[in-house]
């Protein structure tokens, strides 16, 4: 099987960007029903009231992780022209490091922030505005932290090979180690639930 | 069933995780998912390909491509280095068979092969077809038939008027790789006069024209 | 539950029907939704889902209407426009996020959970709410772009690809978020 289909002109890029639009209706979908337009329910995760953020993204994680193991193994999907993002370690810790600061200050992020605003929150758009005006301030700034930027470059870091473990391995690992947040995800959930039905008492 | 309805009482959560558990348990067992050292041939769609020559390009289109500087394809010569080095034609590279699939090549790329002849390069189309790659062609001829159509295309003494015509246009084809024409006499060919005697393997550098693999678009895929 | 009468309307009495907002899905199923809507992305594109790119090249293109030279001559604005033969806005990720917006309006439409409203906890003000959401908005644009992608397209789609960046970055996320919570709790508690 040629995959992915794009890769392999199956269809034009004026097409692609359908594809996209239609693939964002199922991603921005996903994501309302979810719970992801609404802040509070974005922010219960940091105070152990709802652990939804952390169910949903990785079972996606997971889902999409086994989907393409197997396909791969099938010889269904060419994963080597599948895009695969440089790790440049430093930046990208920094990154995450302001990012999460970010979720729990603003509420959204920018994905969940464009379901947000879609569905009437004023909190969502402003949010959107922000985003804006993070990304121009990093432009205007970008000449003088450009060497910050680009720094740790590793290429292409594959966790299987950077482990030193096979690919079927590291995927066994993660779904474990998935499956055992949930269990602890759903007990943090209870105690929490209990802990607060009794201060209520 | 005792047994469905056991399984049905069992809560959702539970079953996914079961399910998951077990996917990863399989792609444990799998290991490796990326099948290198074996390729599975459809042999009749293969058959089909090869009577159909339809994976041959002639050394006349190829010098037409180099000369409008179509970038769109991998040119890989299969020789040694050392006969590469000697003489390559331009905007090729250097591939041995046995590192033809070790990632340097993507299988949606368009790729021209050739060797000396048409043994090798014959030989590793069916490697890279077998692999299902999608766009790989020959040289028809090899570089023997480059050297000869190209870079030395001769003109018999009893052409006529429409081959010393035909002979016009090969001679500025062959003057633009730095090859030099021949005019046949009788069964000795010699050079046409503005170039020198003896027909030697010419060196050259890629023309002007042709630009860089580097010009292709690049298409930003990031978030 | 607050009831919410038909889509954007403030007064209760002007509409007939009365809707409840449905509750939300199980966010296990939820997830295996994104997850094979991820995949699809994989298949069919070669890529994965994203949502920061979007607003790149919007900033950048909004940027190149106001001041064509500074943004040419800013590295990173003009690594979004691109050499001038296509609109930036003709974008992948463009695309995609507008559909994130249809998205979401549909599922929220169908579950009537589409309202005008500010989404906050009980001890902060709406004022208060709005400022944080700015803030937080911009320290999420400038990470994002730091980390070369927002948790859609690094956390999300990384992580499926077992990408040594990603993981990083996810776990740094977490981190910060945990770590943000207990200054934020004003806000959503």
């Amino acid at each position: 099987m040629n995959a992915p289909f794009f890769k392999f002109d199956m269809f034009s890029v004026d097409f692609s960007l359908v594809v996209a639009f239609i693939i964002g209706i199922g991603f921005g979908f996903a994501l309302e029903r979810g719970g992801f337009g609404n802040a509070r329910i974005l922010a219960s995760q940091f105070y152990f009231t709802d652990m939804r953020v952390l169910k949903v993204m990785f079972s996606a994680i997971v889902t999409a992780m086994l989907g393409v193991f197997f396909f791969v193994a099938f010889g269904w999907l060419d994963l080597s022209l599948v895009y695969y993002t440089d790790t440049n370690l430093i930046p990208q810790i920094v990154g995450g490091l302001i990012l999460g600061i970010g979720f729990v200050i603003g509420g959204y992020c920018p994905g969940t922030s464009c379901v947000s605003a879609a569905t009437g929150r004023i909190d969502g758009v402003v949010y959107l505005l922000g985003v804006m005006a993070g990304i121009f301030v990093f432009g205007e700034i970008f000449p003088w932290i450009s060497d910050f930027y680009y720094s740790t470059n590793m290429g292409r870091v594959f966790l299987p090979d950077y482990l030193g473990l096979s690919y079927g391995m590291v995927v066994f690992l993660v779904v474990l180690m998935a499956v055992g947040a949930f269990a602890a995800a759903e007990w943090g959930e209870k105690k929490m639930a209990a802990k607060k039905s009794g201060e209520r008492k | 069933m005792k047994i469905i309805e056991f399984l049905q009482k069992i809560d959702l959560k539970i079953k996914l995780a079961s399910l998951a558990i077990l996917l990863g348990l399989i792609a444990f067992i799998i290991s490796d998912p990326f099948d290198n050292l074996y390729a599975k041939i459809n042999t009749k769609e293969l058959a089909v390909m090869v009577q159909k020559e339809v994976d041959h390009v002639n050394v006349d289109e190829l010098a037409d491509w180099i000369i409008k500087g179509k970038s769109d394809y991998r040119l890989i010569d299969l020789r040694s280095e050392k006969e590469f080095n000697e003489y390559n034609i331009p905007g090729s590279e250097n591939i041995l068979i046995t590192n033809l699939l070790d990632g340097q090549i993507s299988r949606n790329e368009k790729i021209i092969l050739y060797s000396d002849g048409g043994i090798h390069s014959a030989q590793a189309w069916f490697l890279l077809k077998a692999k299902d790659f999608k766009n790989v062609y020959i040289l028809r001829g090899g570089l023997e038939e480059w050297r000869d159509k190209i870079l030395f295309p001769k003109l018999a003494s009893n052409a006529t008027e429409i081959e010393k015509a035909k002979f016009e246009i090969a001679s500025a084809i062959s003057r633009y790789f730095g090859g030099t024409p021949q005019l046949m006499i009788g069964e000795q060919p010699t050079s046409v006069a503005i170039q020198s005697a003896t027909p030697q393997v010419p060196k050259i550098q890629a023309p002007v024209g042709s630009s860089s693999s580097g010009a292709k678009k690049k298409k930003r895929e990031g978030c | 539950m607050t009831s919410i009468t038909g889509i954007f309307s403030k007064d209760d009495a002007v509409q007939e029907k009365v809707y409840e907002p449905k509750p939300y899905s199980n966010p296990y199923l939820v997830g295996i939704g994104l997850g094979l809507v991820l995949l699809a992305a994989f298949v069919i594109m070669g890529r994965g889902l994203g949502a920061s790119g979007a607003f790149s090249s919007l900033v950048s293109a909004g940027v190149q209407k106001v001041a064509p030279e500074h943004a040419a001559n800013n590295p990173y604005f003009s690594e979004y426009l691109g050499d001038g033969s296509v609109n930036p806005l003709k974008d992948w990720l463009v695309f995609e996020v507008l559909g994130v917006f249809v998205g979401g309006l549909i599922s929220g439409l169908l579950a009537h959970r589409v309202k005008k409203t500010v989404e906050k906890g009980d001890r902060i003000s709406v004022r208060n709410r709005l400022i944080f959401a700015f803030i937080g908005g911009g320290l999420m644009g400038f990470g994002a772009k730091l980390a070369r992608g927002c948790t859609s397209g690094q956390a999300l789609t990384g992580g499926a690809l077992l990408n040594l960046g990603s993981w990083a970055f996810m776990m740094m996320v977490f981190a910060g978020a945990y770590a943000m919570a207990y200054f934020m709790r004003r806000q959503w508690t």
